[in-house]
């Protein structure tokens, strides 16, 4: 067994968005990198190069989720980095940028030194931290952002809400207009705090304080205006009503750089999942109806979204098993992403998923990865198509054990993760 | 009903549901042989986290009527709402000999959430903004009383209909029993969308309404669950969707008045009204306690 990323990846199908690449090929990687992509096996196989046999998987580079929730530091009985990045690895991805609301939030350069390190050390799975856009994510004060970017931050975010004051967001886009960093953006509206699912219908019917659509894309609209403004390029998380679609191509008719991202419970639930007080349910942005589940995934059939994202947030079984208003939101999500996304999307092209999960990530992050050219990482992504799966949670290598797809049958089921060249999974 | 072990709301029964249980309040209210003894040797707790008179009252009177033992919860001091040990505190109550928990929560679903873990039976008596089934089943003894069939009536709901959970049930219960059911307020305090919650009509002018209407029920305006940005001015929902003097001479003459109290007089139901010959508040509240009876009854007798 080598370590060091000697190996060929042998019979797959490989598919890479970035050469437009559709062929069986062989990965031959040494060194933790793509020395070359052949349409042969070696003919004359080398002892220290470990043979790893893909026949049947589609092969492409490694899967990036732009958007997990790890728990460290402060609550590890819900995550640690340990468990999350096996979540990864399990579910197919060869990295994930941790969004900075941890206890304490990751809002300073030795927070991202720290996250860096002690993910290095915790999975083999790479770990981008996001630095919160404000001090303590409160909203108020900009927090050390170039301080950040220095100690390796890919990305800036108050996630879990909007940063509440827009004067703060402004100066905060002002002050890195000129570093690459993006900034992504929770959006809702601190005038629905309170709200417990999508304000329609089924609220109607639970007599719950619901907030609206408007409130995501109000906000939305708002962040987009001050990427406009200071030339930044934005990221929209988890986008969940028809309104913030329509926000988003209104943006990049404009020329801001603009782009969104879609999860796999709201390209697959909607606000019916709530019936009957099913508190286990609750998540931010909240599931809508089945008007914007549909408007989500035509979204990504016309290019308007770009991105997936799990939105992964583990959470106790008791702090789940809560009554409505006292339930945590948020769903565990790396290990079924992959096959909930693709189960959502029957008919995107391909390399068109494959990209949305691989290349645009890595473009929007500024990370390596995202392609198997010669010469990039030996971050490879392999898939069944077609071995159906049922999803049992008790299988997890998260701690979070409650996502709305328990039980479910999916046809794509990831097979390999290789991170470096060494197979992670 | 019959054979529920719980009584959480009307959101999934059948007009048999319903029926079953108006005809059993009404047998109550005539008498039932031993009835008495129905409940004998059986104990409910009443836990009521948001404050009652009349419907905390009223169960305690229909249990007692029934033959059982009534005792109330301190749920002042309890650590129970922050959710953190609900399982337990439930497999407590029900070790320590309970058989019903009639609750009542300011929370939607908080009823719902108990019963997960509660293995005697469930009673809501009101959760938030979302149901009221003992009001509902009241309110259909009383409606079925006035009109023996409610196939072809028209019960208006007019106010701040959003907020009620007593509309939710009592138009519902209507609804299953056949009558037309139309919810009127202004737009901000109404489903967003029609049907309202699956099977009412929304209408935004009451005058308009009034003399097609065989009931109306005015709602009480429940400014504890609003923050404020939602209500109109108090007077502008009296004016708008309140009982005066004027809208009262424009009823039919069958027509009757219903209100879940407590009244807000002079605000949704001017003072006159409240004990005008077409109101039959009082007579809802004394329907209460035998609509109560028939709801404990088919929780609790026969089951062990």
């Amino acid at each position: 067994m080598t370590t060091h990323g000697n190996r060929d990846f042998v019979g797959g199908r490989v598919i890479d968005p970035t050469q437009g690449i559709d062929a069986i090929r062989t990965i031959v990687v040494r060194n933790g990198v793509v020395a070359a992509l052949r349409d042969d096996a070696p003919s004359s196989p080398d002892p220290s190069v470990e043979r790893v046999d893909c026949v049947g998987m589609v092969l492409s580079p490694g899967f990036i989720d732009p958007h997990v929730h790890l728990r460290e530091p402060g609550d590890p009985q819900k995550e640690t980095l340990a468990s999350g990045l096996a979540a990864a690895a399990a579910g197919g991805f060869t990295a994930v940028a941790a969004m900075p609301n941890t206890r304490p939030p990751c809002d300073n350069a030795d927070a991202v030194g720290h996250l860096r390190a002690a993910a290095e050390d915790a999975g083999r799975v790479r770990c981008y931290p996001v630095g919160a856009v404000t001090v303590g994510l409160e909203g108020d004060a900009i927090a050390a952002l170039r301080e950040m970017a220095a100690a390796g931050a890919v990305a800036f975010s108050d996630d879990g809400s909007p940063t509440k004051s827009l004067k703060a967001l402004y100066n905060a886009a002002r002050l890195t207009a000129d570093l690459p960093q993006p900034f992504l953006s929770h959006c809702d509206d601190h005038s629905f705090d309170g709200a417990l699912m999508h304000d329609g219908a089924v609220a109607d019917l639970l007599g719950i304080a619901g907030s609206p659509s408007i409130a995501e894309a109000a906000t939305a609209a708002r962040d987009l205006l001050v990427a406009q403004a200071t030339g930044k390029t934005w990221h929209l998380c988890h986008v969940s009503a028809r309104e913030t679609l329509d926000v988003l191509r209104w943006a990049r008719s404009r020329g801001v750089h603009a782009t969104g991202e879609a999860t796999p419970h709201h390209l697959q639930c909607s606000e019916e999942l709530l019936r009957g007080f099913a508190a286990r349910m609750r998540v931010n942005p909240p599931l809508r109806s089945e008007r914007d589940v549909e408007a989500l995934r035509e979204s990504v059939r016309d290019g308007t979204i770009t991105v997936f994202a799990s939105d992964h947030a583990p959470h106790t079984e008791e702090e789940k098993g809560r009554p409505m208003a006292h339930a945590r939101v948020g769903f565990s999500g790396l290990e079924t992403a992959v096959a909930a996304t693709f189960d959502a999307l029957a008919g995107v092209p391909l390399d068109t998923m494959i990209a949305n999960f691989s290349t645009n990530v890595a473009a929007l992050l500024g990370v390596a990865g995202g392609s198997l050219k010669v010469g990039s990482p030996a971050d490879i992504t392999g898939l069944y198509l077609d071995r159906p799966w049922i999803v049992d949670v008790t299988k997890f290598r998260s701690k979070g054990r409650v996502t709305p797809f328990d039980g479910r049958t999916f046809a794509v089921r990831p097979a390999l993760t290789v991170v470096g060249g060494v197979v992670v999974t | 009903m019959t054979g529920a072990r719980h009584f959480l709301d009307l959101d999934d029964a059948t007009r048999a549901d319903i029926e079953e249980l108006v005809a059993r309040a009404l047998d109550h209210k005539r008498g039932v042989p031993d009835g008495d003894r129905l409940l004998r040797g059986r104990m409910a707790l009443g836990m009521f986290f948001e404050a009652s008179t009349r419907t905390s009252l009223s169960f305690q009177t229909a249990c007692v009527r029934l033959g059982g033992h009534w005792m109330d919860f301190n749920v002042g001091s309890s650590s129970f709402a922050k959710g953190e040990s609900l399982e337990d505190t439930m497999r407590t109550i029900r070790a320590i000999g309970v058989d019903a928990i009639v609750v009542r929560h300011e929370e939607s679903g908080f009823p719902h959430a108990l019963a997960r873990f509660f293995e005697g039976s469930m009673i809501n008596a009101g959760d938030g903004r979302h149901a009221h089934p003992s009001q509902g089943i009241l309110d259909a003894v009383t409606l079925v009383e006035e009109f023996g069939t409610l196939d072809g009536r028209h019960l208006v709901i007019a106010g701040d209909v959003r907020h009620s959970r007593v509309a939710r049930s009592s138009g519902r219960a209507a609804w299953l029993l056949g009558a037309k059911v139309t919810l009127c307020g202004p737009p901000q305090l109404l489903p967003a969308s029609a049907p309202g919650w699956g099977f009412a009509e929304l209408a935004t002018d009451l005058d308009a309404l009034i003399p097609a209407a065989d009931a109306l029920m005015l709602l009480r305006i429940q400014k504890e669950r609003d923050d404020g940005a939602e209500l109109p001015p108090a007077y502008e929902l009296a004016t708008g969707y309140g009982l005066d003097e004027r809208r009262m001479q424009a009823l039919v003459p069958h027509a009757i008045v219903m209100h879940p109290g407590p009244v807000n007089r002079g605000i949704e139901i001017a003072a006159a009204c409240v004990t005008h010959e077409r109101s039959r508040i009082e007579r809802q509240v004394r329907n209460g306690v035998f609509a109560r009876m028939a709801i404990l009854e088919a929780c609790l007798a026969g089951h062990a």
